[in-house]
């Protein structure tokens, strides 16, 4: 029993370190503006976030072995077992739902929603230990853009969409959709709040905007011989080529002026304090202060665009050219 | 010949600690200098500061003519470097790595097309020019770095440690692509451990220690083997006996 208890405890002190990585949640914008405007409103948009995390949580703690290590331990059959059984107890949401079925059942839980939920944490522990076919995900699929910038775009597209913002904003996005065909007519005002949780679903990424390149994409950034302002150009491009589509069902342009100053205001923390990221989180963004002033700044554009004048989208568009502009010497600077 | 490298008097402090210790060292045009030492020695704070990616606390490094410090994104156009990690990104193919270093280095786009068919035959990299960054052997990925650094057709490579972790058939590809353009012009500066391989391609020699030079030959006027020449100079290996390798268990 000795050996499969030490794997189990290396497990363990893995998963516990990953689970780490989910406290940027307490840094990310959306989390801070629904915790903040929704307090009792915000249960639908709590279920959206619950939803996005589920999925990456429910992974196989087993599969954090590589597994050439796990096949050369010498392991008899039984602890092989052992381990089998064991290793998803280590995973929290384990105990959870075992403390739920002990606990709700009967009295908060009906069967049928333990069920659910047990049921969709067991499809995605089971879609965790699938194995995707080398590069054929369909969201390495992306669109290719004119000029030489096009495969920076498309580098920073896909590592947009491996972050969990860009699924709650796609949730948000699509359940709107969904209502605007399906459900009763709304008030114009409400896809302008809808407009502003999507964006400011994606911003706490702007504010980060270098965090997934990693050390060796940081490395070849300095060796470009590209412009700073084109190296924040590339990301920008990438960010609004999926927020834009994000608000086409909703108020599109005062989604775009929301998106680009959502980016202006975004580039100072990306470029001055570059965070690193983990895939499959939520984004961590800069100062406390900066979220407040870029969730602040993006939720007046759009009003404005939205209920004095579209010319405030000009002025949008005037304040990311500056801040492009601005924090693209910066970005040489720093990147040497 | 003209000089394409030339460094006076350069050196990198980090706080107390001094990487690079007044380097003096001249590379002319169409050679193939290989920059020797142990790890830790100042080699790749050397190749950084040569290629503009780090200043120097004091000195000068002149690449191509250039002062590097002060013109470094005309000399980034200028040079290829294969960087110690190789600076990949994570989520672009190997083709969609070779087709963006021919558009940002201005390649015209068909001639950007035929090179990185070019090389990712000649390289072995067919197979898996559409195998992301990320999902990449080591030997790959350090295919890439090279073809990248290769693809603009610079005037000075900067290879640090190109050989490292690569199979022999790579290797012997990569030397004779290294001899081919030297022939052509270009002169190469590389950072190796496999010292019988340096031996082969080597023009020129500089060993460094604890950031200082204590050595710096044309291969030819090495007074032994390049091996026993550097434990003499650089590093004497120490061989301890490990008693507990052996048949009983445990």
């Amino acid at each position: 029993m000795a050996r499969p208890f030490a794997i189990l405890r290396a497990l363990a002190l893995a998963y516990r370190r990953d689970w780490t990585a989910f406290q940027s949640l307490a840094g990310n914008n959306f989390f801070l503006l629904t915790a903040y405007l929704l307090r009792t409103a915000g249960t639908f948009v709590y279920l959206i976030m619950a939803l996005v995390v589920l999925f990456p949580l429910s992974t196989d703690p087993l599969r954090k072995i590589p597994p050439s290590r796990l096949a050369l331990w010498p392991l008899p059959r039984r602890e092989r077992w052992i381990l089998r059984l064991a290793s998803p107890w280590i995973n929290p949401l384990t105990w959870g739902l075992a403390g739920l079925a002990v606990w709700g059942a009967g009295r908060v839980l009906t069967v049928g929603m333990w069920a659910a939920i047990a049921g969709l944490f067991a499809a995605a522990f089971l879609i965790s230990a699938v194995p995707l076919p080398d590069g054929k995900g369909m969201w390495r699929r992306v669109p290719r853009f004119p000029g030489p910038l096009n495969q920076l775009v498309r580098k920073n597209l896909r590592e947009i969409v491996t972050t969990l913002d860009f699924y709650c904003a796609l949730l948000l996005s699509a359940v709107m959709l969904a209502y605007r065909v399906f459900g009763p007519a709304l008030p114009p005002e409400a896809f302008l709040a809808m407009t502003v949780l999507v964006v400011g679903a994606m911003s706490s990424y702007a504010q980060c905007l270098f965090g997934l390149d990693g050390e060796g994409g940081l490395s070849r950034c300095r060796l470009l011989p590209v412009r700073g302002w084109q190296l924040l150009l590339a990301k920008d491009v990438a960010f609004l080529a999926v927020v834009i589509p994000l608000t086409l069902p909703l108020a599109v342009l005062p989604g775009i002026g929301a998106a680009l100053v959502t980016l202006a205001v975004g580039h100072s923390p990306s470029v001055e304090r570059p965070r690193p990221q983990t895939r499959w989180r939520f984004s961590t963004g800069g100062a406390l202060g900066n979220g407040a002033i870029q969730l602040l700044a993006l939720a007046m554009t759009a009003s404005a665009i939205f209920s004095t004048s579209a010319w405030f989208l000009a002025a949008a568009v005037a304040a990311w050219v500056v801040s492009v502009w601005w924090y693209g010497r910066h970005v040489e600077r720093v990147l040497g | 010949m003209k000089d394409m490298i030339s460094c006076r008097n350069l050196t990198r402090r980090f706080g107390e600690f001094t990487a690079v210790n007044g380097l003096n060292l001249e590379v002319a045009a169409g050679a193939i200098c290989a920059f020797l030492g142990p790890n830790g020695a100042g080699k790749s704070t050397t190749v950084k500061m040569m290629t503009g990616l780090l200043a120097s606390t004091s000195g000068e490094v002149t690449v191509c003519g250039m002062n590097a410090a002060a013109n470094p994104l005309e000399l980034k156009r200028r040079i290829g470097v294969l960087p110690e990690d190789l600076g990949l990104f994570d989520d672009l193919t190997v083709e969609e790595h070779l087709l963006l270093t021919g558009d940002v280095y201005g390649v015209p786009r068909q001639e950007t097309r035929a090179r990185t068919a070019q090389l990712l035959h000649a390289l072995s990299l067919e197979h898996g020019r559409r195998t992301f960054a990320a999902s990449c052997s080591h030997g790959m990925r350090k295919k890439t770095a090279f073809a990248m650094a290769l693809l603009p057709n610079p005037q000075v490579l900067f290879l640090d440690e190109p050989f490292e972790a690569i199979d022999p058939v790579t290797a012997k590809i990569m030397r004779d692509l290294l001899q081919s353009v030297a022939r052509h012009g270009v002169t190469v500066f590389l950072t190796s451990h496999i010292l019988s391989m340096v031996e082969r391609i080597a023009h020129q020699i500089v060993m460094i220690r604890k950031g200082s030079k204590v050595w710096d030959s044309a291969v030819g006027d090495l007074p032994q083997s390049l091996e026993d020449h550097y434990f003499d100079l650089v590093e004497t290996p120490v061989v301890e006996e490990l008693e507990w390798l052996g048949p009983s268990r445990f």
